[in-house]
């Protein structure tokens, strides 16, 4: 019974999973946010992303609508901060790593970039809220990825 | 507009004619090559684009008020007066046709600094109440909130408490005596809250203490932005009291162009003294880690890469060298556009066009630029360092079907520290 209870053993879990497992748990990790962006670009990316044979072009293509999604919500320098957007904008993010065709894979893979973006947008609807409310985001990815590697 | 309105705008526009002004004007030769060097000229050939033309009614005002031949011409009606409509005009060729981005300036064969003239320009104009809607917003917030983008200190914290929980340390805040005051821009504060994670693991590594002051944590000057020094000197002025009373050695700017110029080249003028601590930007401390082998990374990227050189950099900071030393620790396929350094395209939306709503179209225009530069060179990944650099291009890549990722350089090189064991200073 594998427990998650910090940030090593986090990623040493998301390291250790294959390509395919990571997009896959990636995938639950936006889902988990995805109230907090209103875009069929970003569901569309879950989907491809769980589909273990998804096709190359698939993926470059929900890649892509996924990236324009982000540039569609980010703050421009100088305009009035949105949070709420911006939300959206790291859900985006998420949703591109989960898709990213391997070269385009940054250093730690795509379920952790996927986890940091998502953590960044649950922090953007606080900050919207005004609330001193702690995220529960890292603690949710915990228990998402525990139930895959105890399935 | 009424008359005593246009004549105080003209009042604002006489008063920033100051001796180089003057000299500029009369050693203009017209020769037309400050246009070749504008992307706003090249790629729209729009003859108002020219970039002396972008300070032409200033030239009116001079020839008028402060020539011999003007003055007769003036008296005997020769000359036109200058009209509120044509300040109007002159808002998009000075605000949205211009990035401040110096290029014109290092191709002038008689010296003229034409990018000065358009910062003079576009104080006068603030002044007469000709900036752009987005420009003054943003300069709102920037005095009120301490933010253009209304950033206040809750999100940053938030932000840190982000960083503070991936990375298992704390981020430091108000530490006085700490050898490094690190400024943010609103842009990395939202958009690439990584820069932040990326600054906090190398100075971990290099074992230098830094901190971020509560109360001038602002890297953008959008006083500069818009051409008002009252508003770009209160907005240094914080920054120096911060770092005064943090008693810190030295003020980093971020990756972030124009914060760059206005806090390190503008910013004692401003305030109208020296600064009793050095600022750099972040890519000159993090090339004296390296220097001083307080850098230790591993592994090479793969992606054939080049760097944009954010115009505040090389041309008004000099900031040529640094970065490419810092790019060869971590790429082995590194190639260079083929205009880079201090004669590199800009990206199209500095010196607030990216703030500026009326110049969304145009700045895509301008891009096209760096598009057919990168055109020539084949590469998979663009790195840079300046957030607002970075969103253009990513917007231009996409706009353009191009499938380029685009990468901040502190970042990249964070990726590839050799993790060990030292804890934060
Ligand atoms: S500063 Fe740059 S954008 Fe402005 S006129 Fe000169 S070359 Fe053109
Ligand atoms: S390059 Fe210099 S001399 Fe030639 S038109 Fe432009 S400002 Fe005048």
């Amino acid at each position: 019974m594998t427990e998650i209870t910090n940030e090593t053993q986090f990623k040493q879990g998301l390291q250790q999973l294959s390509l395919a497992d990571q997009r896959a748990v990636g995938a639950r990790f936006v889902e988990h946010v995805i109230s907090l962006a209103d875009d069929e670009r970003i569901s569309f990316a879950i989907r491809v992303a769980k589909n273990k044979d998804a096709a190359e072009d698939e993926l470059a293509a929900a890649f892509k609508s996924a990236k324009a999604a982000a540039l569609d919500c980010y703050t421009r320098c100088g305009a009035d901060a949105d949070w709420s957007e911006q939300a959206g904008y790291f859900v985006a993010r998420a949703a591109s790593a989960i898709v990213a065709p391997e070269k385009d894979i940054s250093g730690d893979g795509p379920a952790w970039t996927a986890a940091m973006n998502s953590r960044m947008a649950r922090t953007c609807s606080i900050i919207d809220a005004n609330t001193d409310a702690e995220s529960q985001e890292t603690g949710q990815q915990y228990r998402i990825l525990e139930d895959l590697l105890n399935s | 507009m009424s008359e005593a309105t246009l004549e105080r705008g003209l009042k604002a526009l006489k008063e920033q004619i100051d001796t180089p002004i003057a000299l500029f004007f009369s050693s203009c030769t017209h020769c037309g090559m400050c246009a070749t060097a504008c992307l706003f000229y090249t790629e729209t050939e729009n003859p108002a684009y020219t970039p002396i033309n972008k300070v032409e009614p200033m030239r009116r005002l001079w020839e008028q008020e402060y020539t011999l031949i003007g003055r007769i011409k003036k008296a005997i009606g020769m000359s036109k007066p200058i009209t509120d409509e044509e300040l109007e005009e002159w808002q998009e060729y000075c605000y949205n046709a211009c990035s401040l981005c110096g290029r014109c300036t290092m191709v002038c064969p008689v010296g003229n600094d034409i990018t000065y003239m358009i910062r003079k320009m576009r104080e006068g104009m603030a002044a007469a109440g000709h900036a752009p809607e987005g420009l003054i917003g943003a300069s709102k917030r920037a005095v009120k909130i301490g933010s253009p983008m209304g950033v206040k200190l809750p999100a940053l914290q938030a932000q840190a408490r982000h960083a503070e929980k991936d990375l298992g340390m704390e981020i430091p805040f108000d530490v006085e005596g700490a050898e490094y005051m690190m400024l943010m821009s609103s842009m990395e504060i939202m958009n690439y809250p990584e820069y932040m994670e990326a600054v906090a693991k190398i100075f971990r590594q290099a074992g230098k203490t830094w901190t971020i002051s509560s109360e001038a944590f602002e890297a953008t000057n959008s006083g500069i932005q818009i051409g008002s020094s009252d508003i770009a000197r209160e907005l240094v002025s914080r920054v120096v009291t911060a770092a005064e009373k943090l008693k810190v050695k030295t003020v980093i700017s971020p990756e972030c162009g124009h914060a760059y110029t206005a806090i390190r080249w503008e910013g004692p003028n401003l305030i109208g003294r020296k600064f009793p601590f050095h600022v750099k930007h972040i890519l000159e401390v993090l090339d004296e880690f390296r220097a001083e082998g307080l850098l230790k990374t591993e592994g090479f990227e793969e992606a054939r890469m080049t760097f944009h050189d954010p115009c505040q950099l090389v041309r008004r900071g000099g900031v040529v060298e640094q970065p490419r030393n810092l790019l060869n620790m971590v790429s082995k396929d590194f190639v260079e556009m083929k205009d880079h350094g201090i004669m590199n395209w800009c990206c199209g939306a500095g010196g607030g066009v990216s703030a500026n709503e009326d110049a969304a179209e145009l700045k895509m225009q301008a891009f096209k630029r760096k598009k057919s530069q990168l055109d020539e060179l084949n590469v998979d990944t663009l790195v840079t360092a300046c957030a607002n650099c970075r969103i253009q291009i990513e917007e231009g890549l996409e706009e353009n079907e191009m499938d380029i990722p685009v990468v901040g350089l502190t970042e990249m090189l964070a990726e590839h520290l050799v993790e060990d064991n030292k804890t934060e200073g």
